[in-house]
């Protein structure tokens, strides 16, 4: 008998243990937040935060027909990110969450103002907020942006982000923007973050240039969803002071170590007819060497950077036959490797003089040439020793490849 | 219970692998970050050379003696009364530590999942099952760990291995983070994070033989400074020297960066589990070896009872720090320095002793 009431503490335990349960809540009373706006609010200190709630019904079997919609957007002006949550409350019937936020939209106007470190920085306080989340600069007002993207076939909003920005920075268009990253450059003052730019507005296109020569907003399109990824906003020290277009992003996509990217699509111009251009699968299968020596005395770094690439030639519209003829095969190479050369050395250049800063994540090089951080700081990489550093920049073409044609057809022949 | 003698040594390797092991995963590495900024994985490696000779003396102060447990062989070496003072003190600050140390694993559950619940509610439910599991007795707690440990180490390792992507080696330089002579004298210092060490050795005679505590020891130890100097060092890489010493709890930071492909994007509730698992099975060997220290230091033999009142005291204890930077960057800082000394001494002051009065020439 005695050993039966050795049951009751086992039960009075157990709802102790199940009282514990503060923290639950159900699925269907919270709302997933996807994609968090910021803009600037009228006063100084005040920003306004534009959430957009994923309805979780929209996409479930069970409910396939329903006419919900699958987003909806609310805006609400507050001091942070957290405390506007609590506030959007007041109107949302759901606990609002930010565990499964994707991206977070930043307009240009405040991404360009310096109040954006400080509004940041709340969203990494916060255990809610994934480091993984990319950050987003729209050229509108980030409620312009969010309300405005209708994506047409991908309406689950997180599966929307998801796929278009995987798509986007696999071919290197976009630079690889997350929350982790950003504090790793912003903190570790050295070199210079890129993150995500675009726009639901479409400006004038641009007239000429090659298919990546754009901005988000000038690339031409018709029909489709109005939302363009396209290119970086530079930051440096948190403060974004610059836009590079898709190529550009590209080159810093290469250059930088850090940063995976799959094979890309580019135009190369043609050597024996210029009015042509050669289409071309750029791939990289290895990281490029970035081989940095530094003199101690002067505080003056000499970067040689080799950067070993493959092509695949998907089309040649002059149809010079490349492929067999050694001579032409030989000056293709050369007038490829030159043309990325230049594009590559005109970035650099331009991000010694006018950013004073790299966005290719180069600073990691020279770090161990110093024994302490307080000595490695007061060399001052970001303010004398890149500005001032003389760099070389070489593309080595590893493998010309033509695909699974060996000759185009003779124009005269077809023609005959 | 502690004298059926079934423990062997994979009882004794994986107990030090999940007992000191789980150091990886609390506020240390940021508690190191913050002195020695990017070269805080080298401290680990410091601290162990300090405390390693103090451990391997008393290893063979205890081979020496045979059929000793720790108390046992410090009361026959500086006599009754020295030896309980001793004992006291051992106890004390391993006591304190673990107060601590168990009010940081709280504060790491309350933060990341149970982000509503008070945390003395937590506290209390986290020492409940620590106190169940204690109170089963060495034989089964080892048994447990051994079985689990597999398990537990693996998924760390799945963690290391998708995060390893992120790592950029050069992020160590410049190597020597905030200098050289910062290292060397934060990880003399902290010589105390391997103190349970020595905590393990009240449990030398209830193996199946004293060899077997020795080789699963060696073995053991060897296992632990691996695994933590190479985790530090992933995080090192991860991070960056800026950014880890702001990052509290380092390694869930990490799980909520990863994902597994596209589908699995938000995985950390994977690793909370096993995660959960090694913390509620450290604190079992916690305190269960801290009870019976005390239990030896005032001759209790049936020491089990004693620790429901225990587990009730680490509660109130581990409540004291309002938040848990108070606790992290101030109590255990300081308590971590004074410590270490105690450690890296006794053993010394033991084997003099012995060397004194000849026992180590049987």
């Amino acid at each position: 008998m005695i050993k039966h009431y050795g049951y009751i503490p086992v039960i009075f335990l157990l709802l102790l243990i199940l009282t514990g349960c503060y923290d639950r809540i159900e699925l269907e009373q919270q709302s997933y937040v996807i994609a968090v706006g910021i803009d600037k609010g009228e006063e100084t200190g005040t920003f306004s935060f534009t959430f957009q709630l994923a309805n979780p019904e929209v996409g479930a079997t069970l409910s396939a027909g329903s006419d919900e919609e699958p987003q909806e957007t609310v805006t609400i002006t507050g001091s942070d990110i957290i405390t506007a949550t609590n506030t959007a409350n007041s109107f949302i019937t759901k606990k609002i969450t930010l565990d499964q936020t994707k991206v977070i939209i930043i307009s240009e106007e405040l991404a360009r103002s310096k109040d954006f470190i400080r509004v940041i920085q709340t969203a990494a306080r916060t255990p809610q907020i994934r480091r993984s989340v990319q950050l987003i600069v729209s050229k509108e007002n980030a409620s312009d942006f969010l309300n405005n993207n209708e994506p047409k076939t991908e309406t689950r909003p997180h599966k929307y982000y998801q796929y278009m920005l995987n798509r986007a920075s696999q071919t290197g268009i976009i630079p690889d923007a997350n929350l982790h990253r950003f504090f790793q450059i912003t903190e570790g003052d050295a070199d210079l973050f890129l993150a995500i730019y675009a726009t639901t507005e479409i400006s004038e296109p641009k007239e000429s240039g090659s298919e990546d020569e754009y901005i988000a907003g000038q690339v031409p399109q018709q029909g489709g969803s109005k939302t363009q990824f396209m290119g970086s906003a530079v930051f440096k020290e948190g403060q974004m002071i610059d836009i590079l277009d898709g190529q550009d992003t590209r080159i810093c996509n290469i250059l930088d170590k850090t940063i995976e990217m799959e094979e890309l699509l580019a135009t190369y111009p043609d050597p024996i007819k210029p009015e042509y251009q050669v289409s071309a699968n750029y791939s990289q299968k290895s990281v490029p060497l970035v081989n940095v020596s530094y003199d101690k005395k002067n505080n003056h770094a000499k970067i040689d950077v080799t950067i070993p690439f493959e092509i695949e030639i998907i089309a040649i519209p002059s149809l010079v036959d490349y492929a067999q003829n050694n001579k032409y095969n030989q000056k293709l190479r050369e007038s490829i490797e030159q043309s990325i050369e230049e594009k590559t050395t005109k970035l650099v250049k331009k991000s010694q003089e006018e950013y004073g800063s790299d966005p290719f994540y180069w600073s990691i090089y020279i770090r161990r040439y110093f024994k302490d951080i307080p000595a490695y700081e007061e060399a001052d990489w970001n303010k004398v020793i890149y500005p001032n550093a003389s760099i070389t920049i070489n593309y080595k073409l590893k493998r010309l490849e033509f695909g699974k044609m060996l000759k185009d057809s003779k124009l005269n022949e077809v023609r005959d | 219970m502690h004298d059926q003698k079934t423990l062997k040594a994979s009882e004794m390797f994986t107990m030090i692998g999940l007992f000191i092991g789980m150091k990886v995963t609390d506020t240390t590495p940021t508690l190191f970050a913050q002195k020695a900024q990017n070269a805080f994985w080298l401290i680990p490696i410091i601290s162990f050379l300090v405390i390693l000779p103090s451990f391997f003396l008393l290893i063979y102060l205890l081979k020496k003696a045979q059929n000793k447990n720790l108390m046992e062989l410090i009361e026959s070496l500086i006599g009754s009364k020295l030896g309980k003072t001793l004992g006291f003190l051992i106890f004390l600050s391993s006591f304190l530590l673990m107060c601590l140390d168990s009010r940081s694993y709280v504060e790491q559950i309350k933060l990341l999942y149970f982000p509503a619940s008070p945390t003395t509610v937590l506290f209390f439910l986290f020492l409940c099952v620590v106190f169940f599991g204690a109170k089963k007795g060495l034989e089964v707690i080892g048994f447990t760990v051994k079985t689990s440990f597999l398990f537990i180490k693996l998924s760390a390792l799945l963690l290391a291995l998708l995060i390893s992507v992120e790592i950029v080696w050069q992020r160590i330089f410049p190597i020597f983070g905030s200098g050289l002579s910062t290292i060397l004298k934060e990880g003399a210092l902290k010589g105390s994070i391997f103190s349970e060490f020595f905590l393990l050795t009240i449990a030398y005679t209830s193996f199946k033989d004293t060899k077997q505590f020795r080789i699963g020891t060696l073995f053991g130890v060897i296992f632990v400074i691996i695994e933590i100097t190479f985790f530090f060092f992933v995080y090192a890489t991860v991070f960056d020297y800026n950014s880890i010493e702001k990052a509290s709890f380092p390694f869930h930071d990490i799980t909520q960066y990863v994902q597994l492909g596209e589908y699995f994007a938000n995985i950390e509730t994977f690793f909370m589990v096993f995660w959960l698992l090694a913390g509620f099975l450290r604190f079992i060997i916690y305190i269960y070896l801290i009870t019976w220290i005390f239990g030896a230091v005032f001759n209790i033999s049936e020491f089990e009872p004693l620790i429901l009142p225990f587990s009730f005291i680490t509660l109130i204890i581990g409540m004291v720090p309002d938040n848990s930077v108070i606790n992290e960057l101030l109590f255990r800082d300081m308590l971590l320095n004074y410590v270490t000394p105690l450690f890296v001494l006794f053993p010394v002051i033991l084997w003099i002793v012995a060397l004194s009065r000849g026992a180590l020439k049987k």
